[in-house]
């Protein structure tokens, strides 16, 4: 669907936005994140309960104030490991940059790639 | 003594953007894009059904339902279907569906690009890159 120039240019914007200093150090987070088994682990159990109670509360069910409170305080320990506070602090400089980015593709277009990008029905 | 700028040799000023590389390539990408005959379509179908009469009546119709839904006028059950009615009405005209191709097609194409720039970057780009709507600097 894209021609060979688009991929190129594609391809280029890419490359330079992975040789960037927010996304350097966004990549090191990631990596030190990824490295830790235990914020991995904390993070991956975080979020399979917020899957399961999203999808009880659905269904029509009252969810306990015992399990609101456990899944609140496994969120508090998220947001505090380290691995995972640096990874979210490094990553707010990409969105930043990212933005950016994306107003000079959408100067010329006049739309917003990124919101368009992400509208493609499955 | 310092010497004064000719109007000839002052800089352009350029928009506050951190790597100027990333941001000219990202302003040719844009430009490439615009160019491609899937976004000429999708401008030429949008402009079709500005200038459409039939379209814009149909609009006008349904908003005026929507709005009286939305203030609690008249029946609901009435507003409703006479949406429903005249939104299908509207999604049988020809410009109605033309637009809806070329409004697929765009989505897909920026999607590719997307998918390209994500993958040569490491970190996804067009979600990480959507500004908050709060104005709150996120």
């Amino acid at each position: 669907m894209l021609t060979e120039e688009l991929q190129v240019i594609a391809r280029t914007l890419g490359e330079a936005l992975h040789d960037s200093e927010p996304v350097q150090k966004y990549l090191k987070a990631l990596a030190e994140f990824q490295a830790d088994p235990e914020a991995a682990d904390l993070e991956k159990r975080m979020l399979a309960m917020y899957e399961e109670l999203i999808a009880r509360q659905h269904l029509g069910e009252m969810l306990q104030r015992s399990e609101i409170d456990t899944f609140n305080t496994l969120k508090k320990q998220v947001y505090q490991h380290p691995r995972i506070a640096e990874r979210e602090a490094a990553l707010t400089p990409v969105k930043g940059y990212f933005a950016e980015i994306a107003d000079e593709i959408n100067l010329p277009l006049g739309v917003e790639f990124s919101t368009l990008a992400q509208a493609v029905r499955a | 003594m310092s010497t004064q700028p000719s109007v000839s040799n002052i800089p352009p000023i350029l928009p506050l953007v951190q790597d100027r590389t990333a941001a000219e390539v990202a302003q040719a990408l844009g430009k490439r894009l615009s160019d491609m005959p899937e976004y000429q379509a999708f401008l030429k179908a949008l402009k079709e059904i500005n200038n459409n009469a039939e379209v814009q009546q149909l609009s006008v119709k349904i908003r005026e339902h929507n709005t009286a839904l939305q203030w609690g006028r008249g029946d609901i059950l009435e507003h409703q279907a006479a949406m429903e009615t005249l939104q299908a009405e509207l999604e049988s005209l020809p410009s109605i569906r033309v637009y809806r191709q070329a409004e697929e097609a765009v989505p897909r194409l920026f999607h590719a690009a997307d998918e390209v720039i994500s993958q040569a970057a490491g970190v996804p780009f067009a979600s990480n890159a959507k500004r908050s709507g709060c104005g709150c600097g996120g």
